[in-house]
């Protein structure tokens, strides 16, 4: 294990011919959410998960939290697989971002602060002003009423308090996609300062070409469940439906 | 005594003069063209239908007078309960009845134990002219809470998906994730309960102490027995609602802490 910079060469993350099927219901045929997937992820690396609606990767990402179970295939973390582990620990070890930012009643501290009954949780003013400032937030803001935010604020107090658990992975579920241009810019600019400043491993799911270009790393294009193109390092390439796909010309 | 004293005896003669009453209704519905005309003959058969069938068992048992006759009465009451708790709800819980079944077993087990045993103490104790309405009026409200429950839970699932799943996406099992809809769900259930409490008697009489009154029964006689059923409904409610509630739930978990979002 190497103390250094990242990527280190040791996979936080390897998925092995992942499939998610959803059984067939009353009225709904099966369906097939994910078909064969296979990757690695290095600690202190980044991965972006691209592709159009509807093509799993929102259900690839919550796969490696283990919100969702997949119906087959194997998800590693530090080389072992989650079944093996408390989904609670690997939740907190690996903090998930949602799409829409979700905050509870009560203040940003309130927010910030909460914990599983029984979890340890280093909840110091000094921590919870550092974990504002390193998502570029007033610390002022720790006494105000989390509904009062604006949505790019709240988001970026979702990760703050993801950060506060001090996890090794950032999974992001389309972290601009709720926010107007500006506030994404943000959220965007907090995301990559972080996985300098803490070493974090990235891995995003987005829309977001500008997210896809100033993180850098590796790129997964997704289409009906299936990698249709990777990346080890985005340079820039990935033919032309990727191309499109980014420039947003795609279909 | 068990007609009381000066009850006056229906003849079939004077509940065909009450029928009078439905086909007033009837008259309006057709003059308004509320189309309501089928539902209200049919629903006044069944009316009929289903009161007499019920007073030939309850007659039957009642002269029977054996312990087990009764037992199957209230099981009998308990399934078509049970079933008619989850029937309600917009969408099945897997494996509803057999909660709902628990539950409302659990919930009339305990009530009826303690107000048969402890507090009216008939003799013997399975005396179906207590028993059985006791009973009936525990598990119907046990029923209703039940449902109010479960319609509260489902619809507060699919509406907080998104908050459950950040609460376990920081770490907290799935009981802990869901325990704000739990509460939610309890309290819809018990509110009706709690405010009848403040009113009752004030803007209508409550049924047992009116069919007890019509019986000849002293009013001081009567509101005793309905104290002992408030009371006892207020905690048939809950503890049913809680049984189900708890039970319920459990079926959107998985043992991995998570939500079971296709039931939703």
């Amino acid at each position: 294990m190497s103390p250094h910079d990242a990527p280190s060469g040791e996979n936080i993350f390897s998925v092995e011919n992942l499939a998610l099927v959803y059984p067939a219901r009353k009225g709904q045929s099966s369906a097939t959410i994910l078909a064969d997937v296979s990757l690695e992820v290095e600690r202190g690396s980044a991965l972006t998960i691209v592709g159009p609606s509807g093509s799993g990767k929102s259900s690839l990402l919550r796969c490696l939290n283990r919100l969702e179970e997949p119906t087959s295939g194997v998800v590693r973390f530090h080389g072992r697989s989650i079944t093996e582990l408390d989904p609670r620990m690997l939740r907190r070890r690996a903090a998930f971002v949602l799409q829409t930012p979700v905050l509870f009643e009560g203040t940003v501290r309130d927010n910030l602060t909460l914990a599983a009954p029984g979890f340890e949780l280093d909840a110091s003013e000094r921590r919870l002003e550092e974990m504002l400032r390193a998502v570029g937030l007033e610390t002022t803001l720790l006494a105000r009423e989390a509904a009062m935010l604006s949505g790019g604020e709240k988001q970026r107090v979702t990760i703050a308090r993801a950060l506060l658990r001090d996890p090794e992975v950032l999974l992001l579920d389309e972290p601009t996609s709720a926010l107007d241009p500006p506030n994404a810019m943000l959220v965007v600019e907090t995301i990559c300062n972080l996985r300098k400043s803490h070493g974090l491993t990235i891995i995003a799911v987005t829309h977001a070409p500008d997210l896809v270009r100033r993180l850098g790393g590796a790129l997964l294009y997704l289409v009906k469940g299936r990698v249709q193109a990777y990346e080890a390092t985005y340079t820039g390439g990935g033919g032309e439906h990727l191309q499109a796909f980014l420039a947003g010309t795609h279909p | 005594m068990k007609n009381g004293i000066g009850v006056i005896d229906l003849s079939w003669w004077q509940l065909g003069l009450a029928l009078v009453l439905v086909l007033v209704v009837v008259v309006v519905s057709l003059r308004q063209r509320l189309g309501l005309e089928r539902d209200l003959l049919i629903g006044a058969v069944r009316t009929v239908a289903q009161l007499y069938l019920v007073g030939l068992v309850l007659a039957a048992i009642f002269s029977a007078a054996r312990w087990y006759w009764v037992l199957l009465i209230l099981v009998v009451m308990a399934a078509i309960a049970s079933h008619a708790a989850i029937s309600r709800l917009k969408k099945p819980i897997p494996g509803g009845i057999g909660i709902t079944a628990t539950a409302l077993t659990l919930s009339t087990a305990v009530t009826l134990a303690y107000v048969i045993g402890v507090v009216v103490q008939p003799r013997p104790w399975w005396e179906p002219q207590y028993l059985i309405p006791i009973a009936g009026m525990i598990l119907g409200n046990s029923m209703t809470s039940a449902a109010l429950a479960g319609d509260r839970l489902q619809s507060d699932l699919l509406a907080r998906q998104g908050e459950i799943e950040a609460r376990l996406s920081l770490g907290f099992s799935g009981r802990e994730a869901v325990q704000p809809l739990v509460r939610a769900a309890l309290q819809a259930s018990m509110i009706p309960t709690v405010n009848g409490m403040m009113t009752v008697g004030l803007v209508q009489l409550p049924g047992m102490m009116t069919g007890q009154i019509l019986a000849g029964a002293s009013p001081l006689t009567a509101i005793r027995y309905q104290i002992v059923v408030v009371f006892m409904l207020a905690v048939a409610t809950s503890l049913g609602s809680l049984v189900f509630v708890r039970l319920a739930v459990g079926r959107y978990l998985t043992s991995a802490h998570q939500l079971r979002r296709y039931l939703l």
